[in-house]
């Protein structure tokens, strides 16, 4: 490729740095922490300049992309309600209402990011908290089965006259944005987290708070047009069978997420029971409920796909539960183990994890569960889990001291010698194929 | 939707499902080792020379600094061993990597075209 850029001298070697280190020539490493300014250099240290902007926009682009996530849901009738209610004002002065609201939402938004930068990866921890998740699971039913019209969602009086009186104008605005805020922030928890865990390692309050910011500005800009045009909106018919099926499946997609936030508070197979279950009600309710023939004939096709859809949905889930072979024996940590391995000149790998710590599950379920994975690990490696989900424990107190754990999951590799190799430490989930490249790496190194 | 079209979508389920398991479950081969007939075709085909460690060695411990090591690992591998003095560039397979790797490259590899630049 640099030939076509009109390089003349271009060499290309082969054999890389494993040759290169078998024949004894110098290398060098770059554990995780040091920053070194070469031109396409580690990307955990701080940006600079362009790149810095760079990075906001794909912060703000991160932001749009979230309005793909139900939360925002929840959040698009009480934004009509709202607004509906100054629908006399001029687009001008719904400009700034709706730029007010925004704002409110951001700041809301933003506190999470500061108290992710000063907190230092507990945030997350909270955020996956089993209370937490409860509770945000039981909003997201409650608003599907709003969809499904079992109750009609409107803002208590009291709240809509307090923001529209008492705080007049664009207070009210911001006001309501403010108290929404609380709405979004935990649904989105754990669609950020990695950006939360980077905002964590930088440790600046301003860093996080102007990320944040900029996240929510983007998740509140369809939010913010939507508040302009709410009046209008107001005069468009909501009736009619196709709208109607439309919310059904909206209530769905909400109902999916609730199930996907309930997933670390429960046994395997009760998820799997539950997520089977659901699809199958899921296409009884949207395909094959309510006698009235297809007005139109896409509307036939579609029923039939969704029908499809759902059933093929729950076979597979069914399927891959009972054909998942064994995963990674682990075992618990004791020192007498880490010294037999060490005796032994076997590698060590230890998991740090909690049960509602979602990448943990997907670490877990997939990870530990491919293949490949489970032999090499039952063939070289001695495995160790550790269990954080409950505090207090002495034992685990000590080694989060010893191997500086910040949060779940982190994944620790020892080698043959018992010290750890930092540069392969893994604190996010990784394909099976990735984290077999790392065994490798772990069996190479002397 | 009749009871007919129903029955027969939920048996295409079922097909289509099991065909999907079997794809996931399928033993897979081991990823398969590049020939030396392939690199030096490939280096025909990209117009690069090839080098080989000792002769990359020699050069390296001449003239440092007359040298331009680029790595194109993954940034972990980097991390965990390079060349000293290589600058990492991670490259993605595909041509869409290679189509946006083309301006920082360019970049990296400054405005001298006749620069010694070793990759790997």
């Amino acid at each position: 490729m640099a030939v076509q850029l009109g390089y003349t001298k271009i060499y290309r070697d082969p054999l890389g740095y494993p040759a290169w280190e078998q024949a004894g020539l110098p290398g060098a490493r770059t554990p995780y922490g040091l920053c070194n300014d070469t031109p396409g250099g580690p990307p955990s240290c701080l940006p600079s300049g362009w790149a810095l902007l760079g990075t906001f926009l794909g912060i703000f682009a991160g932001g749009l992309a979230l309005n793909l996530t139900p939360c925002v849901y929840p959040l698009i009738p009480i934004t009509v309600s709202y607004f509906g209610g100054h629908s006399g004002e001029s687009r001008g002065r719904l400009a700034g209402h709706g730029l007010c609201y925004l704002t409110g939402l951001a700041v809301t938004n933003s506190a999470l990011g500061v108290a992710a930068a000063l907190t230092g990866g507990l945030l997350g921890g909270l955020l996956q908290n089993p209370w937490v998740l409860l509770a945000v699971a039981l909003v997201l039913v409650l608003f599907a089965a709003s969809l499904w019209g079992m109750w009609e969602l409107r803002l208590p009086g009291g709240l809509t006259r307090m923001a529209v009186k008492s705080y007049a104008g664009y207070f009210g605005s911001l006001f309501m944005g403010l108290t929404l805020g609380v709405v979004a922030a935990p649904c989105i928890g754990p669609f950020i987290l990695g950006l939360l865990t980077w905002v964590a390692s930088q440790g600046s309050a301003w860093l996080g708070f102007f990320t944040f910011f900029t996240l929510s500005l983007g998740l509140g800009l369809p939010l913010f047009v939507l508040a302009i045009f709410s009046g209008s909106l107001d005069k468009l018919p909501r009736s009619g069978e196709w709208l109607l099926w439309v919310r059904k499946l909206m209530g769905w997609v909400l109902m999916g997420m609730a199930a996907y936030f309930l997933r670390p508070l429960l046994p395997e197979a009760g998820w799997v029971a539950l997520m089977a279950g659901g699809a199958l009600a899921a296409g009884i309710h949207l395909a094959l409920w309510g006698r009235t023939p297809a007005t139109f004939r896409p509307f036939g096709w579609l029923k039939g796909f969704t029908w499809l859809g759902a059933l093929t949905a729950a076979f597979l889930v069914v399927g891959f539960f009972a054909l998942r072979g064994p995963g990674v024996a682990w075992q618990p940590y004791s020192e007498a183990l880490v010294a037999q391995a060490r005796e032994s000149r076997k590698p060590v790998i230890i998991d740090f994890y909690a049960t509602w710590c979602t990448p943990c599950r997907e670490l877990e379920d997939i990870t530990f569960h491919h293949p490949q994975v489970v032999k090499q690990a039952a063939q070289d490696f001695i495995t160790i889990k550790i269990d954080l989900t409950r505090k207090g424990d002495a034992q685990a107190e000590t080694l989060l001291q010893k191997y500086q754990v910040k949060g779940v999951p982190t994944i620790v590799f020892l080698d043959r010698e018992g010290k750890e190799l930092k540069d392969l430490r893994l604190v996010d989930y990784l394909p099976p194929d990735q984290f077999l490249g790392r065994l490798a790496a772990v069996t190479k190194s002397p | 939707m009749g009871i007919k079209k129903a029955i027969l979508l939920s048996l295409v389920s079922v097909v289509l499902a099991g065909g999907m398991l079997w794809y996931h479950h399928r033993p897979l081969a081991p990823p398969a080792q590049a020939t030396w007939e392939d690199v030096t075709g490939e280096a025909q085909r990209g117009g690069y020379r090839l080098i080989t460690t000792e002769e990359l060695g020699r050069l390296y411990q001449k003239d440092p600094q007359g040298l331009l090591l680029v790595d194109t690992r993954q940034e972990w591998e980097y991390r965990s061993g390079h060349i000293k003095d290589a600058v990492n560039f991670p490259l993605e397979p595909g041509w869409w990597g290679r189509r946006r790797a083309k301006s920082p490259l360019a970049k990296l590899l400054g405005p001298d075209k006749d620069r010694l630049a070793v990759f790997y």
